[in-house]
């Protein structure tokens, strides 16, 4: 079943990149200033793993420290899609080209999402392997 | 009907168990960063300064009222800190005095600024008093939405 999951995680992971290209590739538009909400992909999962690694030892259900992750990374998904609205509001992309990459940016979240879901509930999460 | 209202006191009602802490804390970060990203795109219409002038006071008052615990205010916590219970008092009534002072200020802005001059642009104003208005909420929500019984 978790190999079913990781296909279907890669497709809707490549689909989500597809559309941020697509906005950025495409003859109407060739500008890739969007690229950079790859910035924002990337470093949302950060908040949540420093959080899961200070708290690791505590049994509480939730900390200061959780909830201070949650909001970050909440500011980063949020700054992923404010991001483009800007670019397109100060008309360097156009809003077709904001719309796609605003789409990818949704189905990538919902990616990065379905892998925690996925593949974050082992309990023998060892941080040895890094 | 006399007694309709009293099935909606809310500080018991929201609490869906032990979600309540993650739900209060995404919602505070959508409204505190939503604003922020209002004010960058007012900045980015309008680069001057006669247009839009840039202050940042409500982030301060935000990060003052989340600084100190409910429970520190209480005097329920351990250690004391370095300032103790009055101390915390303190600056959680300086932290909500900058926080309503700021409200106030972009109200002000607002009206007498933009609206009673009759500008050409008032998105600036109009941007500055939700950006205000979100981190106010925000703040809000962050400090009174979490209960600190799911930290211990």
């Amino acid at each position: 079943l978790s190999f079913t999951a990781l296909v279907l995680l890669s497709f809707s992971g490549a689909i989500g990149l597809t559309f941020l290209m697509l906005g950025c590739a495409l003859e109407d538009y060739g500008v890739y200033w969007p690229l950079f909400v790859l910035i924002f992909h990337a470093i949302s999962p950060i908040p949540h793993f420093i959080a899961k690694r200070a708290t690791y030892d505590s049994d509480a259900t939730s900390s200061a420290c959780r909830e201070l992750a949650y909001f970050f990374t909440t500011g980063i998904v949020v700054s992923a899609f404010g991001f483009p609205v800007i670019l397109a509001r100060v008309a360097v992309i156009k809003w077709g080209a904001c719309g796609l990459v605003l789409a990818g940016n949704a189905v990538i979240f919902l990616t990065i999402q379905g892998f925690f879901l996925v593949f974050g509930r082992g309990d023998d999460f060892s941080w040895e392997q890094w | 009907m006399s007694g309709f209202l009293e099935g909606l006191r809310c500080s018991e009602c929201i609490d869906w168990g032990e979600k309540r802490n993650t739900i209060a804390s995404i919602a505070a970060g959508v409204l505190w960063w939503i604003s922020w990203w209002i004010i960058i795109d007012a900045a980015v219409i309008y680069p001057t300064m006669e247009e839009f002038n840039h202050s940042y006071h409500a982030t301060i008052a935000f990060l003052m009222i989340n600084a100190v615990s409910n429970g520190q205010v209480r005097g329920d916590s351990y250690s004391e800190g370095c300032l103790g219970q009055t101390g915390a008092r303190i600056w959680l009534f300086i932290g909500f005095m900058l926080a309503f002072g700021s409200l106030i200020a972009s109200m002000w802005i607002l009206f007498g600024g933009y609206v009673a001059k009759e500008k050409a642009v008032v998105y600036p104003g109009i941007a500055v008093f939700f950006q205000n208005a979100f981190i106010f909420f925000g703040g809000l929500v962050f400090k009174f939405g979490r209960t600190e019984d799911l930290w211990q």
